[in-house]
């Protein structure tokens, strides 16, 4: 089995009294398209930050591609096979295109030079104009093209698609798809839910600093159920305090579950008690996200 | 080959896939020996995880649908045993259609036809053995 | 290519500090033709001290803007977090920025007195090599520690416009502190040649080893500190 890509031990982060991120267990696995959701100062940022060494744990450790991220020098050798485009797609104004790349690419023995050429035509990015001058969408592209145009180990990205007009999403989705399917370990935060669904393998989802939900795609769309019930009388609602019942919604004749497994019990349960009308609809990504921060 | 997933139709992306490969084959859109797309190519055109395209290849290779050639590709392969499913297709089908008719002169609107075979669709196994 | 990025960010704050001071001197010596009388070997060579006055305010001017930058500025500015995800670790961050700000304060050293140097020559009236020498080298061995304390700073006080405020506030604080009240220490004079000139000559000579490396060990020192608050802060 591979190791994963990236392993936390209860990672802890206090800035003062209130922590960032608290006692966070994740486990990255190599060669999938993992996401990871949360609302803003959830504590994504923060955790990235601790994970390429730019901020020192209050408490815990964890590893990336097995090198572990306390240690400096360990970190510096793991950053050599991370790409990491910051929130804030970070650029050099004073450098021009071409001086960034040439700078960018003098580190990393992963770069591909046939990739840069590849996106520098497809991004039409003037080459001897200065950073300070290009547009804020031709600085996302330039700032994601420093990224694409390696083949890195693991590719770390901080809401890569801001920014970005849906011409320029839906490429970015594929670029991201083309490296996973070179073998390129991907950890995204997004808040574009649809473009999670779309293309994540994995989802991880933080609120207020903890780890809330931790599952394959798959496993949520096959567990998460939203069931409506139609009864001629409503049965107490604790008749449905089933393993699995996150929420229960009642109005009038009609009872409204959120489940994130066990639906079969529920139906069953609903069928037992008389319901005139089962309804059992799948529940998408973003209602599974609201769900989960909603809850503290 | 025209294939579309739907990431909110509360089914996993590779078992669409495996569906909708398993329906061109049945139809004949894709006929034995016909190469499936790579798994890059794929999942650049569909816009997924290439993880799910190679989850659905290997299942269906698993059931006997496809022949994963090492570095050439899929291939759809239609066995004996494939071939008796696609009568058996071909038979519940036209069971299905006697049924839609029968339903559809009771009153039903082809709507609550169609909610009414996804909720009794969407029950596990287990669940459907215990009635 | 650390390096190449430290040069292409002081690439115009350089250049202009040493066309300005070359143009100054050029133009300073060039009119001491017309200032001299009848003995003018002293004068001349007061003149060459009073130059080095001149120099050396506009060299710890610049040097100390050189030595501005770096990490805790790019915090302010927002590319922290590309600079900091390279596969570098902080030390060479910062002595490829140092390197560079030495490269530099000795170019800014050298450059003026070479100026005047020929420029003397051209008006016929030459000077020693070793006086050249003497004030080039009292000038960067000295005054090495304004730069230090610039790096110092820029490490660690954040902000854009505060961290060259706080150094250009320090260097003013020091001259007034070295005049006022450290006068048989101050390096401000070591730097500008006082404690080696000649009352009657206004030649130097003895040169000053003790205050040098005085001033040096400030400077390494201070250096020191400044890799200390990089490897320790966060970003």
């Amino acid at each position: 089995m591979i190791s994963p890509a990236i392993l936390t031990h209860d990672l802890t982060k206090s800035y003062g009294p209130v922590p960032a991120v608290r006692d966070l267990n994740l486990a990255v696995q190599a060669n999938r398209i993992t996401a990871f959701l949360g609302q803003n100062g959830a504590g994504k940022s923060t955790t990235i930050k601790m994970l390429l060494g730019m901020v020192r744990p209050t408490r815990g450790e964890g590893t990336v591609l097995g090198k572990r991220i306390g240690d400096a020098e360990q970190n510096r050798r793991l950053r050599q096979n991370v790409a990491y485009v910051a929130e804030n797609k970070p650029l050099y104004g004073y450098m021009t295109v071409e001086q960034t790349i040439r700078f960018a690419s003098s580190f990393y023995p992963d770069w591909r030079t046939d990739s840069e050429k590849k996106l520098l035509h497809e991004y039409r990015l003037p080459l001897h104009q200065k950073v300070k001058t290009l547009s804020k969408g031709m600085r996302t592209k330039l700032a994601l093209l420093l990224a694409f145009a390696r083949r890195p180990e693991l590719l770390i990205l901080d809401e890569p698609s801001e920014g970005l007009d849906p011409v320029g999403i839906e490429h970015l989705l594929q670029l991201l798809v083309a490296e996973a399917a070179e073998g390129v370990t991907i950890f995204f935060s997004s808040h574009q839910i649809a473009e999670v669904e779309r293309v994540a393998d994995h989802v991880c989802i933080l609120n207020a600093g903890r780890l809330a939900l931790n599952a394959s795609l798959d496993e949520l769309r096959q567990s998460y159920r939203r069931i409506d019930f139609v009864f001629p009388s409503l049965p107490p609602e604790r008749e449905f305090c089933i393993a699995g019942v996150e929420k229960i919604q009642t109005a009038g004749h009609q009872l409204s579950l959120f489940a994130s497994r066990n639906a079969d019990a529920v139906v069953e349960r609903g069928h037992d008690l008389g319901a005139v009308s089962i309804e059992v609809a799948p529940v998408g990504l973003r209602d599974i996200f609201l769900e989960t921060v909603k809850e503290n | 080959m025209f294939f579309k997933l739907n990431p909110t139709a509360g089914q996993p992306l590779y078992l669409q896939l495996m569906q909708q490969i398993r329906h061109a084959a049945e139809t004949g859109a894709l006929q034995d020996g016909d190469q499936l797309p790579g798994i890059r190519t794929l999942a650049e055109e569909l816009v997924v995880s290439p993880n799910t395209i190679v989850k659905a290849y290997s299942e269906l290779e698993h059931d006997g649908l496809v022949e994963l050639r090492h570095g050439s590709g899929a291939f759809i392969t239609t066995k004996r045993r494939m071939r008796s499913l696609k009568d058996h297709v071909q038979v519940a089908r036209r069971r299905l259609s006697k049924l839609i008719e029968q339903l559809r002169d009771e009153g039903l609107l082809d709507d609550e036809i169609k909610r009414a075979f996804e909720a009794e669709l969407l029950h596990s196994p287990e669940f459907v053995r215990k009635r | 290519m650390l390096w190449y990025k430290a040069w292409l960010e002081t690439r115009s704050r350089f250049l202009t500090c040493l066309a300005t001071l070359t143009i100054f001197c050029a133009v300073f010596v060039g009119h001491a033709q017309t200032l001299l009388r009848r003995e003018w070997t002293a004068d001349y060579n007061r003149l060459l001290f009073v130059s080095q006055q001149y120099i050396v305010i506009v060299w710890v001017l610049a040097v100390v803007l050189l030595g501005m930058g770096g990490i805790v500025r790019e915090k302010a500015t927002g590319t922290s977090s590309l600079t900091l995800s390279l596969p570098v670790c902080r030390n060479r961050l910062l002595m490829s920025r140092v390197g560079l700000g030495l490269f530099q304060a000795i170019a800014l050293g050298i450059v003026p007195w070479t100026t005047i140097f020929l420029v003397s020559s051209l008006a016929r009236m030459p000077i020693s090599i070793s006086q050249v020498a003497f004030y080039t080298t009292l000038l960067i061995a000295g005054g090495l520690s304004y730069f230090a304390m610039a790096i110092l700073v820029s490490s660690s006080v954040e902000g854009e416009y505060t961290a060259p405020a706080v150094a250009f506030g320090l260097v003013l604080i020091s001259a007034i502190a070295f005049d006022a009240w450290l006068r048989p220490f101050s390096l401000w004079r070591l730097v500008s040649g006082d404690y080696c000139i000649d009352r009657q000559t206004y030649l130097v000579s003895h040169f000053p080893w003790r205050g040098t490396l005085a001033s040096i060990s400030a400077a390494i020192l201070m250096l020191l500190a400044s890799m200390r608050i990089i490897q320790s802060r966060e970003f």
